[in-house]
């Protein structure tokens, strides 16, 4: 994948898709980032343990699929600054699969400069349990 | 005409879309659609004015509302000041046979939506609490649905012979035009829809 | 239930803080595990070095709702997140959470009958600048 530029506000199209990022959401690299965050509950690390409760495997925390959009949009603008992301949980995305990461350019605002974003994380069914928008400016 | 008769802006709860850069999509992505309906979750959108969008893009935009009940949800189409002082749209328990005598009784069309879905489909409840008089379309292609849901919905219409719609039930700009529903006439206002539902005259497509 | 009786003795007010001290480690294995590669954000010796915008949704507070809430935390589920960045996260900063009830309010899905409540969180440095205000929308599923 080349590597990515930084963008200014008028090189941005409407429609402009973000490139795919593929994220790893291994149970190694599931578990590392529950340690950073402080979530080690075992739904989380354990696909044992969560299909004991009855998720059909260990589930990747909510607020690092955020961050995995958070990392799509910065691979794509590395100068983005981020106003808001907001993330919305439709269903478990499960560790160990090959989901991918999506985004688009939805609003251009020339008086305020702020470029929206549809954000997604579709799972290998082509199902998007992740769902989200992000206001960002470059 | 094609139109996607199921969407939701910023003025639900959990839409993110703002009107105006749904009809950039549909323009920018040449998507065959002729208009969108807004369906705001529990609620009905009065105070919106979209002609100026509808000038600008040369689409239809029309009002609708997704009310909730004891069978699921519900698309309402034609809403006008009787159906709403009929029942109180913002609740979530409303019972489906009393929304589907109302609607008829204001000259507004109800439809049962994504059917095939858990909790919130008719399908479920109609196996379980009985059948319920009155249903004469459902939405059997609807976008947010999961696997199965929409093949549930379309088995219930046949069995039953009810029409069908299709909407993309989009929350954000990208999502519109997933599904829609062809009309045999050209529609330009709300009652136009209503009378193009009552008269059977369409049926759910996925534009391509 | 009565919802708008909740809002009313749960919304608006502060019924909690934290106070942590942000460590670079945690900074660095938190943006790398999600696949963030900008060395601003997983290089500690970048001059602009900062958190990721959406770290401060790993901090809770010492109690997820207020105390004498009707509901049981144990019951709910994590149905999203929204993060608005009012100015950068740094290793170092002593940053602290206060949180509040934002909203409360009631629909249907593919969980059924669902409250959902929106736990905010605004996170403070030591210098009182807000850094972030993030929204969590808890859901608890099947109520009455």
């Amino acid at each position: 994948m080349p590597e990515a530029t930084d963008k200014s506000f008028s090189d941005i199209e409407f429609g402009e898709e973000l490139p795919e990022l593929s994220p790893d959401v291994s149970l190694e690299n599931v578990k590392l980032f529950a340690r950073s965050a402080l979530m080690m509950a075992s739904r989380f690390i354990s696909h044992e343990k969560a299909r004991e409760s009855g998720l059909p495997g260990a589930i990747v925390p909510g607020i690092m699929s955020q961050g995995i959009l958070v990392a799509l949009i910065h691979n794509w603008a590395p100068n983005a600054e981020i106003h808001n992301i907001d993330t919305i949980f439709r269903a478990p995305l499960i560790v160990d699969t090959k989901p991918v990461a999506n985004g688009v350019v939805t609003d251009i605002d020339e008086d305020s400069k702020v470029i929206e974003l549809d954000l997604m994380i579709k799972n290998e069914k082509g199902e998007t349990p992740v769902v989200g928008t992000a206001r960002i400016s470059l | 005409m094609i139109l996607d008769l199921h969407t939701h802006s910023i003025a639900s709860d959990d839409g993110r879309a703002k009107v105006e850069n749904y009809c950039q999509w549909i323009r920018r992505k040449e998507l065959p659609l002729d208009g969108f309906v807004l369906t705001e979750h529990r609620q009905f959108d009065d105070a919106s004015d979209y002609r100026s969008l509808e000038d600008r893009f040369g689409l239809l935009i029309l009002k609708a509302s997704e009310v909730e009940t004891e069978y699921g949800h519900v698309l309402v189409y034609g809403v006008n000041d009787d159906l709403r002082a009929a029942f109180d749209f913002a609740r979530i328990d409303n019972p489906l046979a009393m929304v589907l005598e109302q609607a008829k009784r204001c000259g507004a069309v109800a439809v049962p939506c994504h059917p095939g879905r858990p909790k919130v489909g008719l399908c479920a409840h109609w196996e379980i609490k009985g059948p319920v008089e009155g249903v004469h379309t459902v939405e059997t292609l609807n976008g947010g649905s999961r696997d199965g849901e929409n093949e549930q919905a379309l088995e219930y219409a046949e069995k039953f012979g009810w029409k069908r719609i299709g909407g993309s039930d989009s929350h954000i700009v990208s999502h519109i035009g997933r599904f829609a529903t062809r009309f045999e006439d050209a529609l330009t206002n709300i009652d136009d829809l209503v009378d193009a539902l009552r008269a059977g005259r369409f049926d759910a497509v996925r534009p391509e | 239930m009565d919802i708008e009786e909740l809002k009313n003795e749960f919304t608006g007010h502060v019924f909690d803080k934290i106070d942590l001290k942000v460590e670079e480690e945690s900074l660095v294995g938190y943006a790398r595990a999600c696949g963030e590669t900008q060395p601003r954000y997983i290089d500690p010796e970048h001059p602009d070095f900062q958190a990721v915008p959406n770290y401060p949704t790993r901090i809770h507070g010492t109690r997820g709702l207020p105390k004498n809430f009707p509901i049981d935390m144990h019951r709910c589920f994590d149905a999203g997140k929204s993060v608005t960045v009012h100015a950068p996260i740094r290793s170092g900063d002593q940053i602290q959470g206060r949180s509040e009830i934002a909203d409360i309010y009631e629909k249907t899905g593919r969980s059924g009958g669902m409250l959902f409540i929106v736990h905010r969180m605004n996170f403070y440095n030591q210098d009182d600048v807000h850094l972030a205000t993030v929204d969590w929308r808890l859901v608890q599923r099947e109520f009455d």
